[in-house]
């Protein structure tokens, strides 16, 4: 699914970020990214949906090099992730259904698909009798959910989530953890961003570790905060 | 799904993709543009008073070289009917016979471009003078008719307009007994001079004024996008190109085109009627009843297609100078 070989990513001003990263995420598999702040989860998240380039290597995704894809292409492949943020990028002025609906407004589907796919997503995450709501009035857990609904609307087959968990506490952590884990037997792949090694340590999945845009550690880990 | 051949070269092994059937990217093309032309004007709906401000700024620019036009027309009108002079008196050597005169009559009336000639005798010229002038009796004094025999020539509608006139004029002008031609076309000249220097002035300020309407749209577009940068980034962010992200904008400038186009209209009716009243006025001292011509189907029609165009253009300025470079951060 994705592959990164020897991926270097510097900043101007010669701040290395990302430094010789290598790793492969395959079809259908889960993972967390965890490290401290500044280690370069973000930026790595950034290089594969094309936020960022790298300055060296290569990123492959689904065999295809994206490290050099321009112009419309690159919108076209952010179709195909589902990404989901701590700030959860709402549009506060729209309804909660119409947020969900966006990737699937995007792609030209009619209203009425929209709205079943949209309902659909929004069942999934437990957010069903709160479409017609705005943002704004819900809570950060919720706001959470919208986010994730929006992400897996059209159902893409990879999904990376930055800090998901961010704001939330351990009990709602969990919960959409164990979303993740639903979303990921159905056969998305997912890499979650995170450092909080507490709740990795519950999952126990594949966990790839950076510090200082090195990746010092790809297995499990022990619970903890790093 | 319009784009859906270019998605799959990017993620050829993806197991949601779809070939979808040309109807059903063609429809989906449609289905973009007209949510986008619906959105656009939703979101100017929503804001009625900065719409309102925006429609009117442009109605005031674009109302200005509407007049413009219409007194034009008038101009153009009026002057038609003075485009040459309607008449060329041939005034006869003194000492010409009535025999070489009718000579001369005659083979005017050969003459493509003459209409008509009338003689008017040397006797018939005093006579009239004396009637005209209230001096009969001094005129009785004379020792001799100090009047010569008069041609007066109506030219034909080739003959009328300025380029025709010169012509007769110089031929006329070579005839045998003819002493002296008197023709006012000058003034004429001068007018058509004066026509073309005001045509040139409205092209000019007309010009101006368009360009500003680009300028205004352009910048209110900008500042419409900067407005929306965070929405912008996260229409990236899910999968928008450049050409659906801009689209609601175009469509947006054109709204804006279109009501300002719509107002110029009513705007220049009002200005026009307005002016109405002191041109019948000012055409009554002449005796003239002159109905002033106002915008006709075909320049209603050009100013409700000019006026959106010029909209879409403004805001495509903006939005390849803005739109373009806000990136998802």
């Amino acid at each position: 699914m994705i592959l990164f070989e020897n991926v270097s990513k510097i900043y101007d001003a010669n701040f290395i970020a990302l430094q010789g990263v290598n790793f492969h995420l395959k079809k259908g598999e889960m993972a967390f990214l965890t490290g401290h702040s500044g280690s370069g989860k973000s930026t790595l998240l950034k290089l594969i949906s094309l936020m960022e380039r790298p300055t060296t290597g290569k990123i492959t995704l689904n065999g295809n090099d994206i490290s050099k894809i321009t112009g419309n292409n690159i919108s076209y492949l952010r179709r195909h992730i589902g990404m989901i943020f701590q700030d959860h990028r709402l549009l506060m002025n729209q309804s909660v259904l119409e947020n969900v609906g966006l990737p699937l407004l995007i792609e030209g589907y009619t209203a009425y698909e929209i709205k079943r796919r949209s309902l659909a997503a929004l069942d999934q995450v437990g957010l069903i009798g709160k479409e017609k709501y705005s943002p704004i009035h819900l809570s950060g857990g919720e706001q959470q959910r919208i986010g994730i609904a929006r992400a897996i609307v059209n159902k893409p087959p990879l999904l990376l989530a930055d800090e998901p968990t961010g704001n939330l506490d351990p009990k709602l952590s969990l919960e959409i953890l164990s979303l993740f884990e639903s979303l990921n037997e159905m056969g998305m792949s997912v890499l979650i961003a995170t450092h909080d090694l507490g709740l990795i340590a519950k999952m126990r999945y594949r966990t790839l570790t950076l510090k200082s845009g090195e990746m010092i550690n790809d297995g499990l880990v022990r619970g903890g905060n790093v | 799904m319009s784009e859906e051949s270019e998605k799959s070269k990017v993620l050829s092994g993806s197991p949601r993709i779809t070939k979808i059937s040309l109807i059903g990217q063609v429809s989906a093309f449609f289905r973009y543009n007209i949510h986008a032309l619906f959105t656009s004007f939703s979101a100017l709906w929503k804001t009625p008073f900065a719409t309102c401000m925006t429609a009117a700024v442009l109605g005031i620019a674009l109302s200005l070289p509407c007049v413009f036009n219409v007194i034009y027309k008038n101009i153009e009108r009026g002057s038609a009917q003075w485009n040459g002079a309607s008449e060329i008196n041939l005034f006869l050597k003194k000492n010409m016979p009535e025999q070489q005169i009718q000579v001369l009559i005659n083979k005017l009336a050969l003459y493509d471009d003459i209409h008509l000639v009338t003689y008017i005798s040397r006797h018939q010229a005093l006579e009239e003078f004396k009637k005209m002038s209230g001096f009969s009796k001094s005129l009785n004094y004379l020792d001799e008719n100090p009047f010569p025999a008069v041609l007066v020539v109506i030219p034909t509608e080739a003959g009328k307009n300025l380029a025709g006139n010169r012509l007769l004029v110089s031929k006329l002008k070579n005839e045998e007994g003819v002493d002296l031609v008197s023709v006012d076309i000058e003034w004429i000249a001068k007018l058509q001079a004066i026509v073309s220097l005001v045509v040139d002035v409205v092209i000019a300020i007309s010009t101006l004024l368009l360009i500003s309407v680009l300028l205004i749209l352009s910048n209110t577009i900008r500042l419409n996008i900067l407005n929306q940068r965070v929405k912008i980034e996260i229409f990236k962010l899910l999968g928008a190109t450049n050409n659906y992200i801009q689209r609601p904008y175009l469509y947006a400038g054109a709204w804006y085109g279109f009501l300002g186009g719509l107002l110029a209209w009513l705007l220049t009716i009002v200005m026009v009627k307005w002016l109405q009243g002191g041109v019948s006025q000012l055409m009554s001292l002449y005796q003239i009843k002159y109905n002033i011509l106002m915008m006709d189907a075909k320049d209603v029609v050009l100013l409700i297609i000019i006026a959106p165009l010029l909209g879409f253009v403004a805001s495509y300025i903006s939005v390849k100078q803005y739109l373009v470079k806000i990136e998802p951060k």
